[in-house]
């Protein structure tokens, strides 16, 4: 039997030497001084940058960590820190195969796989994980034994959310099983070859450096990271060859153990080199050699339930049963009530049934459910009726957009076939209501409306009045009239020392926790991440300075962070995670301030992307001039209120204008008197690159933008 | 690589110890370090094995004028036995305590001082050894397997019931090289028999008896000792607690429990436990009782409750030195003389309870089965009445200490190997897991550290630079006595002490959330060690001697470390000693003791007082158990 520590070598050694190989060619017909960067990203070479500390930027840069710091890794000592060295480098040759892959082409695969992953789509993953939507991650190196093994195994990893991604056969497997393949749907086909696993060590890598601050070049940092707070795993299928056994090296090096079929020359390793000759128990068998924890919540429903299905999309030729809130009257609600006038687990459907609906025409719909207990305050319905969103979206075959009286839902005809009704909406909804909020929902009863008298009868009597005296409390709800803050620590996890303040003009910047959320969390679990922040003996009201808030701050980075401030992006301010919605940065030009969505993939007149501004911050570290934040705290009057307000915004992507047009030139008009403040604001149809800096002054002085004539931030 | 773990190193130690000195000093007490001076440099025929002192005729010394003694005793024979009356006296000693622990268990009743803990332990025993259990009191159980196991002390024929538990293959070496013990009482009797004037001379035939002798303590009087401590005390299982000096606190009443047999100490932290003696301790200004361990007392009660360990054997004067010492109480085996003098020269109260152990300038209060709670009671009530009567002008305790996970008996190791086997593939209570890390690289395999202090090496030092190599190329240790107290001081039983791991060591530790050195006990729970062992070759397949796992006793001294090194080599253990084992004045018995055990047994000795070469030698020989293997 050949001895494990051997075949990681030999499999590294291959891999190196196709890295020198491809590298030399890239070399002699581009030249060393070729640039080299991949898409979309800050941390370009991520493996590379992580484990020689060095940033690539050239053909060459990529040549003298081959040379130097790689091969140096790969010691041929019978130790595991040298299996495990080089099983990273052999990840860090694989990157390097790739990445002359970007500099033939920068859509080398044609959509045909997915290869690189951008730094948006790693930052996307911030929330799930830590909400644990995605309990984990899964690399699947194939073929499976069938194509319907593999279409069984892929399906049931993403029916326990866990994130899929596929290298090799499995791809064509999946794809010959009609399986929907994606960032959004979580199931990514990454590449052909054995080497494309890079990029998902890239993605790795590039998460612990977001999200956990994990400085290049800090090995021992990098790796108790990803041990720790990253729940990947491999299965791989058998053969398996050398050169997959060693980039498994790489792999167990993080932490991430591998599962196999294999049983030649390989040898078990408690939790980390698993041998399942049963390929279909590979599921349960690699879920608990990673200790993934999936939660169920029993629900009877006919369609499968989780979040990968969030970002599933029902085309109209799928459609089974469309109900669109802007052109009928449709609706969801949630209302507390006394707790003796709730049946519990009642579900009832008033008018008729799925069946009875005619495809291709709107239907109409109103969901209700009704709560009580004895901790239950009025607060909470908004923040368990935000969710039927997500939850909707979580049922295989269902679609949800909008909210209250906005809602579109689509049900596709497949969930249709499988037996989805009208009351296994009431059913979803009440688990879930019981499930997520058990401390303080002790009965819950859910009507379901399809008839549409009725939906048009109640929408008006029953869900407008409730949605207008809610909008009433939330215009009341500033933070001067608030009797408390909160933290939300819910991001330590994956950001050890980061801390969010988050008061009801300033939700957390993940965009996913408002006061009100924060609030709900605290009464659900007062020992958990949301924690009461007193307001007494206010140092300062316009700058956002509160004893108490440092107090919290440094408590709960563990010392980390000494103080922040509220209102300001120049004196402490808040520090991110890492999974920020928008990255606020400073443009000294102007006296004001750029701010970039995740979703915008362009450049700014700062000459940053995205991806480039977003790396400046992260990872629970304070960057005056830089702040992330949530889409919401835009049109905030507290939003750098120290430095101006939103006066001070000079650029946004066009698209993001518009979705915080309505809430910022509300605010312009009453703190400024401005009207339609948004026309003022730049974009990218203006400016798009530092070269276009003089434009967009150029725009804003056209314009009247009242930043030029501030007085400057720093 | 520390990320914020800093071991202790026997630098600060020695200077805790230089510290505590000037308190010696100004009390006008002598301490070991002046001792030593006093005694070097000692006698070079007593250190060699060749000075015979059996017979009034002598004593007799061998050098190259007068080769033989009167009798015309060899180097040879002169040293081979003295080696083998060593092991007898070290096998005596702890099959003794093993005895007193079956009695404990004989004396055991339900309303009595001592009870039944462990009693699946007590069955699974009881069915080992065919004793009926259906529809029986516990009691009566526990009556008739202890009678059973006094009866293995003095057999008339046959040979330790305890040895059943070796591999098959064991068994047949030692059937086949008659060395399968028998009465422990016998092979100790025979020892002194055969070391008489005039009786053997050969010095191979005193070598096998001291295999012999030494697998009847090993196999027999000390697995007697840990079993029945496991079933009357509990099985150690995984636990927090302290180590070092620092354990002592200023404003609690500090009683110290030394020695080895835990009848005492369990009482001691039984009656101090209770709310009665906390206030009572309170009631004289305390914060309330604060009961610490030295020597394998303290393994025994930290394994057991998690109670804190002062120190190991060359600790026992500096503990107190400190001056907030309100009582020491000691049992049996390597508590010094000296102890009596310095007690007086503090308000530390000096309390002796075995009549094995009777030592001047004590208060001797013997401990039975019937009071053993009472005679706890006085001593806890006299040391809270003595808190009020220390002197200030006496009192240093050094800061040094760390955390330490302890309790890792063989079941308390297996209960951490099942955490990282997978319910779809894995059995549960083995060592597989064990082994899976063995056999494919990750840990290059396993050494026991285990034996004493001895001032002829830099103290402490051995042990922890020897374990700091080890851990750092990924081999795992398992450590009892004084060795594991060393660790302890060095922080090496600390879980955070993994970053000074290799990486295979490291993400072992980090899986099964151990520490890189797993202390398995007190000196008599080398027994488990051998069960360790044998457990192991069992699981994997394979014969003891292959197994790429050694023992180390680089800092020993008593001659219980002599018994323990015979058992340990005739379990198929390679063996590694820091300290001359005094027969180097004999070259055939320098050459039995290494060569010819391995041919006989399949290991031997392997001697080096240089602790940088001997970590080497250690590291070597794993390594080649490893090719042999083909791992």
């Amino acid at each position: 039997m050949r001895r494990l520590f051997d075949r990681v070598f030999k499999g590294s050694d291959e891999m190196y030497e196709k890295a020198v190989r491809d590298l030399d060619e890239a070399i002699a017909k581009y030249g060393a001084d070729h640039i080299m960067q991949f898409p979309d990203t800050a941390y370009n070479c991520a493996c590379v940058l992580q484990y020689t500390g060095k940033k690539v930027n050239t053909l060459a840069d990529l040549k003298a960590a081959l040379d130097g710091p790689i091969k140096e890794m790969m010691s041929r000592e019978q130790k595991t820190h040298a299996v495990f060295t080089s099983g990273l480098a052999t990840a860090m040759s694989a990157e390097i195969i790739e990445a002359c892959k970007y500099v033939e082409d920068p859509a080398p695969y044609k959509g045909e796989y997915h290869g690189h992953m951008s730094d948006a789509e790693v930052r996307e993953l911030g929330v799930p994980l830590v909400t644990q939507d995605i309990p984990g991650f899964t690399v699947l190196i194939g073929p499976a034994p069938s194509d319907e093994e593999a279409r069984d195994t892929i399906k049931g990893y993403q029916s326990r959310g866990i994130f899929v991604f596929l290298v090799g056969g499995i791809i064509d497997q999946a794809k010959r099983m009609g399986i929907s393949m994606g960032f959004k749907v979580r199931i990514v086909e990454v590449g052909p070859d054995i080497w494309s696993v890079s990029h998902v060590i890239s993605l790795v890598m590039r998460a612990a450096m977001i999200f956990g601050n994990i400085q290049p070049g800090d090995y021992w940092g990098m790796n108790t990271y990803t041990l720790e707070r990253i729940f990947a795993f491999v299965n791989a299928y058998a053969p398996v060859d050398d050169l997959t056994v060693a980039c498994g090296g790489g792999a167990i090096a993080l932490g991430f153990p591998v599962i196999t079929d294999d049983k030649e020359d390989l040898y078990q390793v408690p939790k980390s080199l698993v041998i399942q000759p049963d390929t279909k128990d590979f599921i349960e068998t690699s879920l608990e050699a990673r200790d993934v924890r999936i939660k169920v919540t029993q629900m009877d429903i006919p369609v499968a339930f989780n979040s990968a299905f969030e970002g599933e999309i029902i085309r109209k030729k799928d459609v089974q049963a469309e109900m669109y809130g802007a052109r009928v009257d449709c609706f969801e609600l949630v209302q507390m009530k006394d707790v003796r006038e709730i049946e519990d687990h009642k579900i009832t459907v008033v008018g008729p049934d799925f069946d009875e609906l005619e495809p291709g025409v709107m239907s109409q719909i109103a969901m209700v459910a009704e709560v009580g207990g004895k901790k239950m305050l009025a607060d909470f319905e908004p923040v368990f009726e935000r969710k039927f969103h997500s939850w909707i979206n979580c049922m295989e075959g269902v679609m949800h957009t909008g909210q209250r009286d906005q809602i579109r839902i689509r049900i596709s005809k497949a969930a249709y076939k499988n037996g989805l009704r009208a009351k296994h909406f009431g059913e979803m909804l009440y688990a879930k209501i019981k499930g997520d909020y058990d401390t303080v929902v002790d009965r819950c009863q859910v009507t379901i409306y399809t008839d549409p008298a009725e939906c048009t009868r109640l929408r008006k009597e029953l869900a407008t009045p409730v949605y207008d005296a809610r909008d009433a409390r939330l215009a009341s709800l500033t933070d001067e009239a608030a009797d408390v803050f909160y933290t939300c620590t819910l991001c330590q996890s994956f950001s050890p020392s980061h801390v969010c303040i988050v008061t009801p003009e300033r939700l957390g910047l993940c965009g996913a926790v408002s006061w009100l959320d924060a609030k709900a969390t605290n009464h659900l679990n007062p020992n958990g991440p949301c924690q009461v922040v007193s307001k007494e003996n206010c140092v300062d009201e316009n700058i956002g300075i509160w004893p108490d808030v440092n107090r919290a701050v440094k408590e709960y980075s563990q010392g980390h962070l000494e103080s922040v401030t509220l209102y300001s992006i120049i004196q402490d301010p808040m520090t991110s995670c890492g999974c920020f919605e928008c990255i606020c940065g400073l443009e000294p030009a102007s006296n004001g301030v750029v701010i970039v969505n995740r979703e915008y993939a362009g450049s700014t007149p700062i000459g940053m992307t995205f991806a480039e501004l977003a790396s400046m911050t992260g990872g629970g570290e304070q960057t005056p001039g830089f702040m992330g934040h949530g889409v919401q705290f835009i049109g905030s009057k507290k939003f750098m209120r120290a430095e101006g307000g939103i006066q001070r915004i000079v650029w946004m992507p066009a698209a993001l204008k518009e979705k915080v047009a309505s809430r910022v030139n509300k605010a312009a008009q009453e703190l400024y008197g401005i009207e339609n403040f948004t026309d003022m604001i730049c974009d990218e149809t203006v400016a798009d690159s530092a070269d276009d800096l003089d434009k967009m002054i150029d725009f804003l002085a056209e314009k009247g933008h009242p930043a030029l004539a501030m007085e400057p931030m720093l | 690589m520390s990320e914020g773990f800093q071991s202790t190193t026997v630098q600060q130690m020695e200077a805790d110890a230089a510290r505590l000195k000037e308190t010696a000093v100004k009390v006008g007490i002598d301490i070991w370090q002046d001792r030593v001076k006093a005694q070097t440099p000692h006698c070079g025929f007593g250190d060699k094995g060749i000075c015979c002192k059996i017979c009034a005729m002598g004593p007799c010394r061998i050098t190259p004028k007068s080769p033989k003694g009167i009798c015309g005793a060899t180097a040879d024979t002169i040293a081979g036995r003295n080696y083998l009356r060593m092991a007898a006296g070290g096998a005596a000693t702890h099959s003794d305590h093993g005895r007193e622990c079956v009695w404990k268990l004989y004396d055991s009743s339900a309303d009595g001082n001592y009870h039944v803990t462990d009693a699946t332990k007590l069955l699974n025993l009881a069915k080992e050894w065919g004793v009926p259990t259906e529809d029986r009191d516990i009691y009566d159980v526990a009556h008739e397997v202890a009678e059973i196991g006094l009866n293995e002390y003095g057999k008339i024929k046959g040979y330790q019931r305890w040895t059943d538990r070796a591999t098959e293959e064991r068994k047949k070496v030692w059937m086949e090289q008659d060395i399968m013990p028998r009465a422990v009482d016998r092979e100790v009797v025979t020892a002194m028999h055969m070391t008489h004037m005039g009786c053997t001379a050969d010095a191979e035939a005193l070598v096998r008896q001291s295999l012999r002798c030494g697998l009847s303590d090993g196999w027999g009087g000390s697995m007697a000792g840990t079993e029945m401590s496991d079933i009357l005390y509990g099985t150690p299982m995984p636990k927090e607690t302290e180590g070092n000096l620092g354990v002592l606190e200023k404003d609690m009443v500090n009683i110290i429990c030394h020695g080895h047999d835990p009848a005492v100490s369990e009482m001691i932290v039984l009656v101090a436990e209770s709310k009665e003696m906390q206030d009572y301790a309170r009631s004289f200004g305390a914060r309330g009782i604060n009961i610490v361990g030295l020597c394998c007392t303290a393994n025994e009660i930290a394994m057991r409750h998690g109670v804190r360990m002062a120190g190991n054997f060359l600790q026992q004067e500096n503990a107190l030195l400190t001056g907030v010492v309100e009582a020491i109480v000691v049992d049996v085996q390597c508590i010094f003389p000296n102890i009596g003098p310095l007690s007086e020269c503090f308000h530390t109260k000096f309390y002796t309870t075995s009549p094995i152990a009777r030592i001047p300038f004590s208060t001797y209060l013997q401990l039975t089965s019937e009071n053993a709670k009472d005679v706890a009671t006085t001593i806890v009530k006299e040391a809270c009445e003595n808190f009020p009567k220390r002197d200030e002008n006496k009192i240093f305790i050094p800061e040094h200490k760390h955390k330490a996970s302890v309790g890792y008996s063989c079941e308390g190791i297996k209960s951490r190997l099942d955490t990282v086997t997978n319910s779809h593939l894995d059995e549960l209570d083995t060592y597989k897991p064990l082994i899976q890390c063995v056999t494919s690289g990750v840990l290059r395999g396993a050494v026991a550290m285990v034996g004493c202090n001895n001032p002829k090496v830099r103290p402490d030092y051995s042990h922890i630079e020897i374990m700091k190599r080890l851990i750092e190329n990924d081999v795992v240790i398992v450590a009892t006595g004084c060795a594991a107290q060393a660790a302890s001081k060095a922080g090496l039983l600390d879980k955070a002490s993994k970053v000074l791991c290799g990486e295979g060591l490291r993400r072992v530790c980090t899986l099964a959330d151990i520490p890189p050195v797993l202390h398995m006990g007190s000196c008599v729970d080398i027994s488990r060690m051998m069960l360790l062992v044998t457990g192991i070759a069992k699981d994997w397949g394979i014969d003891v001697t292959q197994l790429p796992v050694v023992g180390c006793a680089p800092e020993w001294m008593s001659e219980k470390a002599v018994s323990i090194a015979n058992y340990v080599v005739a379990t198929g253990i390679d063996t590694y000693l820091g300290i001359d084992p005094m027969v180097s004045g004999s070259a055939q018995m320098m050459d039995l003791i290494t060569n010819g055990t391995t041919k006989w047994v399949g290991a031997g000795y392997h001697i080096n007082t240089d602790p940088e070469q001997l970590v080497k030698d250690i590291l070597d020989g794993i390594e080649a158990k490893r090719a042999a293997l083909g791992i």
